[in-house]
């Protein structure tokens, strides 16, 4: 099922790519229903629905993630960070071994 | 579905039957040009309620222009992170209450409509099991207006018949040139946009590019798929939408285009150069520069500087 909303997602991704009007809202509500859904199921379809209704020409948009500390660019910044961190630690624990 | 689904039907039908009492007096009750002028009069409708819409959009994407500064900031200094780049540009439009982008509302709105008014036209076709005609009355189109409806002709073909449904050569040959004109406004529309209405791409984009190539001949195709099942009042209905979208379009790129595509610059040339004539009259006033953003290509070589012979 969650496949099923993915592609569909993907496929009205491709489609709309043509046209000039974009999403008031990063990321664009498509890319938020794609997310939510794959990580709420049901609950997350309901959370896209909502973003829909709120991306009207009355809004201003703006910045909004399904789950900010997961998802927004800073977050994964420090996520990159922390694996290249640990990586370099096991490399060195490696080098004491030897 | 039915308390969401009648309510579209009823506006769809009254505002079909409200123009089809307008056009009545001169084309006559059973014309197909009144009916089909009922069904253009409701896209009519609909976009001109659109309207306020679209110029908001227009304007806070001219009030971009003063932006432009610090957007050019935000890209230098995210250049790296596009995830980045895009939240702090979502950040600078919300703090200056101004956003470009027009969210999917436009196309939302119009889904509802589309499909009250497919149901409609296809109810007016409907037959029974005997394959005589038996016309379904939903909202508005019952008694004599779904008698004359069902009856009403678009260049000798009924306007409740579709491609698929019929043995008749007129319909077919409506439905095609019908079709053929849909894909014809949507690729010129969508044409001018990728060539005039948008900033140059540089090379990041051009994958986007890519996607979009395929898509505007893609286009037709799907029209060509789905066309052929809907009845001609709803081609009627799709080929005035694309021709207004087209019109409102080119109106747009002409006198409003958007900064830093080849519009823009056209058309500061444009201003640039009748300033430069009207200077002419009003000696010493100087013209301002318009300054279009550019895509920066390679950094210019300095000159070898002519060394003076001994």
């Amino acid at each position: 099922m969650k496949r099923f909303a993915a592609i569909l997602i993907k496929g009205y991704q491709t489609f709309s790519s043509t046209r000039e009007a974009k999403c008031k809202y990063y990321p664009s509500c498509s890319n938020y229903a794609a997310t939510a859904i794959q990580r709420y199921g049901i609950k997350g379809v309901a959370m896209a629905s909502w973003r829909l209704l709120r991306c009207n020409p009355w809004s201003d948009g703006g910045v909004d993630y399904v789950d900010y500390e997961l998802d927004s660019a800073d977050a994964l910044a420090s996520m990159r960070a922390a694996i290249v961190s640990n990586s370099s630690t096991q490399g060195r624990l490696k080098e004491g071994v030897r | 579905m039915g308390f969401i689904l009648n309510p579209l039907y009823n506006i769809v039908s009254g505002v079909m039957v409200a123009f089809h009492k307008v056009f009545e007096p001169i084309f006559g009750a059973d014309s197909g040009v009144t009916w089909s002028l009922s069904i253009m009069g409701l896209v009519v409708l609909i976009r001109v309620i659109l309207i306020p819409l679209f110029v908001k959009q227009i304007k806070s994407q001219r009030a971009l222009t003063a932006l432009q500064p610090q957007m050019k900031a935000i890209q230098n200094k995210y250049k790296d992170d596009r995830q980045k780049q895009s939240e702090e540009m979502m950040k600078l439009y919300k703090e200056h209450k101004t956003n470009p982008l027009a969210s999917c509302f436009p196309i939302l709105a119009q889904a509802p409509i589309f499909f009250a008014l497919f149901t409609v036209l296809n109810g007016i076709a409907a037959k029974d099991d005997a394959g005589n005609p038996a016309p379904i009355a939903r909202g508005f189109l019952k008694g004599e207006y779904l008698e004359s409806a069902a009856q009403a002709k678009f260049f000798g073909a009924k306007i409740s018949e579709s491609f698929l449904g019929t043995d008749l050569l007129s319909v077919k040959i409506v439905t095609v040139i019908l079709i053929l004109f849909m894909s014809a406004t949507t690729f010129t529309t969508q044409k001018q946009l990728m060539t005039k209405g948008m900033p140059k791409m540089d090379a990041s984009n051009n994958m986007m590019l890519q996607q979009q190539k395929i898509m505007l001949y893609l286009f037709p195709l799907i029209f060509a798929i789905s066309g052929v099942n809907f009845p001609v009042g709803v081609l009627i209905y799709w080929s005035t939408t694309n021709l207004w979208t087209w019109g409102q379009q080119f109106y747009v790129i002409k006198r409003n285009p958007t900064p830093g595509s080849p519009a823009y610059e056209e058309l500061a040339r444009k201003r640039a150069h009748k300033a430069k004539h009207d200077g002419k009259e009003m000696a010493g006033e100087e013209t301002p520069e318009v300054e279009a953003p550019k895509v920066e290509g390679q950094r210019q070589q300095p000159k070898k500087a002519k060394k003076k012979k001994k």
